[in-house]
């Protein structure tokens, strides 16, 4: 909210302090103050009268002036090129040196003619345009005829003299939506008197209006009616004030509902009394129909919406747009001033419905003063009397079941200071909350402080500590650790596991990526093999691309991949573990993709990524988590679907449960995403963290030598490693290990076969091997594998 | 004693000549004549037969002390020659040792991270617990029980997402939740020290400054006669560790609806040391947290007595720190992972 620096300094003291020290001073007790902006700007003017105007020489529209500019600085010449400028006109000279926002004026050679200064526009002193009129924008500003030539207080005289502060109020101050408060504000702050206006008694006509409510949502309504009002321009002072606040000036009677509101921070509505149906205003909130507001817009009621009707028919969509069927116009003589409370919730509610909110329905939505219905009435009615020729003021008419009561908050200063960890005196607390217009009851060390009505804000002891350290300034907090407790912290087990796999698998080159928990509809299908849970869709989403909570983080990771193949990055890694929330499902998954090449010594040696990668990767993860290759299995890909290559993929079961599945993509997939290649990864991370694992148990290293003995294989190549390895092992208790070194398919191989080397390592724990003992392992081995699957040893 | 004397030019000629050696073929030369069954020296001894029984015994030593003095230094030309050759053969080897080193490629952490793990272990280290909370909360952990009741203007529709076919499910809008969760599931009642580090999201649209999803961290301290000294204490050992042993805090007043008194916090700019530039607009400080008071209505809310218990509570940016940290210009750039962006941040 945009508050009058003028307004303030007439009413506090600030003649020695400037608007931004005061700026600073409301920013730090809280009241943001976010620019400090003067209404207009400019130096060395001066109010001149046109003594002559003649045509340039060398120009069709530029004018040669003579201009006098009081008996202190004499006549100038002036060139001047505005449409409008001629003899007699009273205007506004920026004489040689004047700092305008557009720059200094200096003497200078217009086409051969020297000119001497330059007379101006509102919009050249920086005034905003929404304020003046096309003539205005188009010309030199046009002087009164009585306006003093000589006079060099040009902005005092335009009544431009102002500098708004925009103030960030906070939701807990709705007090500061009034200058008054605001002002009450600045004279705590800085411990100078806030001097109020006067308010003369007013002599009143008996009332003949009825007004009522039937919504415990607006439980105080009045209204006085107010007779012989001439609508007309506003008081330059007026106009003024409210458009250096930015609010534009329409006429006297709307200006003045906007003036007291920016005073007091009450809302006003007008009607005109000879528009409504009946003498009577009622608020209702059970109309169900049309509304046509004074904007021309045709409003649907609906039930719960606050209106404010006569005669059963709407005239105001409470706090938010009046009827266009009882609005003020020009011919308007007899009005009524409605000062009500609204809900704020209620208001807000419907101002949001039907897209309409004005600077009244802002303040009722954050809350008002409820004490003060007669101050503002009597207030509003002065004004009428005195700019809008009001000669006739009935009584204030009054609804009012407002519980309104004394707010006394009991509290002390043992418990400020404990609270506040500082030791002030009760004499400081005392003089810091005087300074807050809270009055103070004191008793040894209890003190009852009474809230002023405008305070809706505070209701607890922790408010009144929040004012005094607010007041006294927050640097009187001194530093002191809190005294520490034994206490058991640190990561739990899950945490832990969480960043010891994240760091090992950036240590494997997998960068860790970041993406965002919303994902369009799509993505809540895809890579769906871990749950089939009922993704989340939100009520109110920005964009249809962030509309549901993903139950998937491949999607994602994959997305970041593809963003950066269309960067030209080509070989790379990524992964991200996130939290996964659908229905019925908390858990987290960590998700990872392969795109390019492995690189090897830089690129020499890469080498495609491949399923066999993202194994690799995953034994790791699984190692790091203590979890033994004999407690997980990968199996072949039974999931089906078009996402994940059918013959290059596995899945990853603990027992029978699916917690991750690996491998690479299926063209298709490939295609969706705008890849080429890649290998992907995803495992329930919460599920696999689950696994219960023990302390792992020490290897006595064998004491007797083992010897190896290799074997080259031919077999058919749908035979599975894992199966013949299992196999060989079974064969004879002497085979300690079996290593694959070496597997070909292609030249010199038949079709359908493949030819696998293999390296056998025997051991025994008690003795050393004998060769006759070797060859018969070794024979049975073999012997196995030709029963069980047909191969053949090649060489043999 | 002819011999001994013939002896002595012999020895001398083979030590003369052995000089001039200097590969293995004119070694394998040498040592066949001079030192082999056949070659000179050992032929001294075929004029033993034609020596006096009294001088056999003398010629004898002069022929071996010769062959011995000759040997000796044939070993060490020899051992030379080798050490020569193995020089050469290391030399020929040489690699270039300027290619690249054959290793993973370590992956890069987004800065996000680093803060988050960064403040975790400041944290950690002061005896704090770390809680996690969810994404998806509950309308009373999220709002209500952090005294944001109903009708609050924050809880308008444009703040907040909300889960479509449950009134009371939402997108959490800060880690604040975290709270409430923390002393409600508090049995007994006890003190707490933890932080939460999460994901929140609001219902803005994204810019350079603003996103529907961004990370906090929160902090909670509950005990017995916590007080604003104990805030500001931690608040000051934080961004020293944070931001430099050098930083200084200072407090503003503010409003949160869960603390009382709010402050917002600034830290010394860290980019000029406080004499102003443009990362501080001139200010010499940064605002870089939210804290204050617990609320004592939260802390009766979650089952707290606050006539007993008193607690601060704090909420720092990460991506605000990050960007100030590491001169991010784009809140979207932590989303977009370009692992070009990326490259700078090597994860610890």
């Amino acid at each position: 909210m945009k508050v009058s620096f003028k307004y303030l300094a007439k009413h506090v003291d600030l003649s020695e302090i400037t608007p931004e020290e005061l700026a600073a001073k409301l920013t730090f007790a809280g009241a943001e103050v976010e620019e400090v902006s003067p209404f207009a700007q400019g130096t060395n003017l001066v109010i001149g009268r046109i003594l002559s105007c003649n045509p340039h020489p060398d120009s069709d529209h530029l004018h040669v002036l003579q201009v006098d500019e009081g008996p202190e600085f004499g006549v100038h010449q002036i060139v001047c090129g505005a449409p409008n400028a001629r003899e007699g006109l009273k205007v506004i000279v920026a004489r040689n040196g004047a700092k305008l926002p557009g720059g200094e004026i200096k003497p200078s050679r217009i086409r051969g003619v020297e000119s001497d200064g330059m007379c101006c526009s509102l919009l050249e002193l920086g005034v905003d345009k929404k304020y003046l009129s096309e003539a205005q924008c188009g010309g030199i500003e046009e002087l009164p005829s009585d306006a003093p030539v000589g006079c060099v207080d040009v902005l005092g005289y335009l009544g431009l003299d102002d500098v708004a502060l925009d103030l960030s109020i906070l939701p807990n101050r709705p007090d500061l939506y009034s200058f008054e408060n605001v002002c009450r504000e600045v004279s705590c702050l800085l411990e100078k008197p806030f001097i109020g206006d006067d308010l003369k008694s007013q002599s009143l006509t008996a009332a003949s209006f009825v007004v009522g409510s039937q919504t415990d949502k607006c439980p105080i309504f009045t209204a006085r009616v107010i007779r012989g009002v001439q609508t007309k321009e506003s008081p330059l002072w007026m106009k003024r004030m409210h458009e250096n606040c930015g609010i534009r000036s329409i006429n006297n009677i709307v200006d003045i509902g906007n003036y007291i509101m920016l005073l007091t921070g009450q809302p006003l509505n007008m009607y005109d009394l000879d528009k409504l149906p009946v003498p009577e205003l009622i608020v209702r909130d059970d109309l169900n129909e049309d509304f046509l507001a004074m904007d021309g817009n045709r409003y649907a009621l609906e039930k719960g919406d606050l209106v404010v009707t006569s005669g059963g028919k709407p005239m105001c969509l409470a706090g938010v747009m009046t009827a266009d069927a009882c609005r003020v116009d020009e011919n308007t003589k007899n009005i009524v001033v409605e000062a009500a409370y609204f809900d704020g919730a209620s208001i807000r509610h419907t101002s949001n419905r039907i897209g309409l909110s004005s600077d009244s329905s802002l303040r009722f939505c954050k809350g008002i003063n409820p004490d003060q219905m007669e101050y503002v009435q009597a207030k509003t009615s002065e004004s009428l009397a005195a700019f809008a020729g009001a000669n006739s003021i009935a009584e204030t008419v009054r609804y009012d079941v407002f519980a309104h009561a004394d707010r006394v908050i009991e509290t002390s200063f043992s418990y400020i200071n404990g609270r506040l960890g500082t030791q002030f005196q009760p004499e400081e607390i005392l003089r810091a909350l005087k300074r807050d217009y809270l009055i103070t009851d004191v008793s040894g060390d209890k003190l009852s402080v009474r809230v002023p009505s405008y305070r809706i804000d505070m209701d607890g002891q922790a408010d009144i500590t929040e004012e005094v350290i607010r007041i006294l300034g927050l640097d009187h907090i001194k530093s002191e650790l809190p005294s520490t407790r034994l206490s058991v912290a640190g990561l739990t087990e899950k945490q832990r596991k969480k960043n010891d796999v994240r760091r090992m698998l950036r240590g494997l080159g997998l960068n860790e990526v970041l993406t965002y928990t919303l994902v369009p509809e799509a993505s809540t299908l895809s890579f769906r093999y871990l749950s089939n849970a009922k993704p989340y869709r939100l009520k109110n989403p920005l964009t249809v691309d962030r509309a549901f909570v993903r139950a998937s983080l491949l999607p994602s990771v994959l997305e970041s991949a593809a963003f950066n193949v269309a960067r030209q990055n080509k070989d790379f890694g990524l992964f991200e573990v996130s939290d996964i929330d659908a229905r019925g499902v908390q858990t987290r998954y960590l998700a990872g993709v392969l795109v390019g090449n492995r690189k090897a010594q830089g690129r020499i040696g890469e080498k495609p990524f491949d399923f066999y990668d993202a194994k690799g990767l995953l034994e790791n993860v699984f190692e790091v988590l203590e979890i033994k290759p004999n407690r997980y299995s990968l199996v072949p890909w039974t999931l089906g679907g078009d996402e994940m290559h059918p013959g290059r993929s596995a899945e990853i079961r603990i027992g029978k449960k699916l917690v991750g599945y690996l491998g690479e993509l299926h063209p298709n997939a490939l295609k969706r995403f705008g890849l080429k290649t890649a290998v992907v990864f995803e495992i329930d991370f919460d599920e696999v963290c689950n696994v219960k694992t023990g302390n792992p148990k020490a290897t006595i290293p064998a004491r007797f030598p083992s010897v190896s003995r290799d074997l080259a294989i031919l077999l058919e190549e749908k035979v599975d490693y894992q199966s013949l390895k299992k196999e060989i092992q079974k064969s004879s208790a002497l085979i300690a290990d079996v290593q694959a070194f070496d597997v070909y398919q292609g030249k010199g191989i038949p079709e359908g076969k493949k030819s696998l080397a293999l390296s056998l390592t025997l051991s025994s724990a008690d003795h050393t091997l004998k060769d006759a003992e070797i060859s018969e392992a070794v024979s049975k081995a073999i012997q196995s594998i030709k029963i069980k699957f047909g191969a053949e040893i090649r060489g043999e | 004693m002819d011999y001994i004397a013939e002896c002595e030019t012999l020895k001398n000629k083979a030590l003369e000549q052995l000089e001039t050696v200097a590969d293995d073929i004119t070694l394998a030369a040498f040592f066949a004549e001079f030192l082999a069954k056949k070659g000179s020296i050992s032929s001294l001894m075929n004029h033993m037969r034609e020596i006096a029984p009294t001088d056999k015994a003398a010629f004898g030593a002069a022929v071996n002390g010769a062959r011995k003095i000759v040997d000796e230094a044939y070993q060490e030309k020899k051992a030379a020659i080798e050490a020569k050759k193995l020089d050469q053969k290391l030399a020929a080897e040489a690699i270039d040792i300027t290619l690249p080193g054959r290793k993973e490629p370590i992956g890069k952490k987004n800065p996000y991270y680093e803060v988050i793990d960064e403040v975790t272990s400041i944290f950690l280290t002061m005896g704090y617990e770390v809680a996690e909370g969810r994404d998806v909360e509950t309308d009373l952990f999220n709002f209500e029980l952090l005294n944001v009741p109903k009708d609050h203007p924050s809880r308008d529709m444009q703040d907040t997402f909300y889960i479509e076919g449950d009134d009371d499910l939402l997108l959490r809008t800060q880690t604040s939740a975290a709270q409430a969760h923390a002393m409600l599931e508090k049995n007994p009642k006890g003190p707490i020290k933890l932080i939460c580090p999460g994901k929140a999201y609001r219902r803005d649209d994204d810019d350079m400054t603003h996103s529907h999803q961004f990370a906090q961290i929160e902090g909670l301290v509950i005990d017995k006669n916590i007080s604003m000294a104990h805030l500001k204490a931690t608040l000051e050992l934080f961004a020293k560790k944070m931001f430099g042993e050098k930083r200084e805090i200072r407090l503003r007043s503010s409003y949160f609806p869960f603390t009382e008194p709010s402050v917002e916090v600034d830290v010394s700019c860290f980019n000029c040391g406080g004499k102003g530039c443009a990362m501080c607009k001139g200010t010499g400080w940064i605002e870089i947290l939210g804290a204050g008071m617990v609320n004592p209505k939260v802390l009766k809310a979650c089952g707290y007595d606050p006539d007993e218990w008193t607690g601060f509570a704090f909420g720092v940016g990460v991506e605000r720190v990050a960007m100030l940290r590491y001169g991010i210009d784009d809140i979207r750039r932590f989303y977009a992972n370009d692992i070009r962006f990326l490259e700078p941040f090597a994860g610890k």
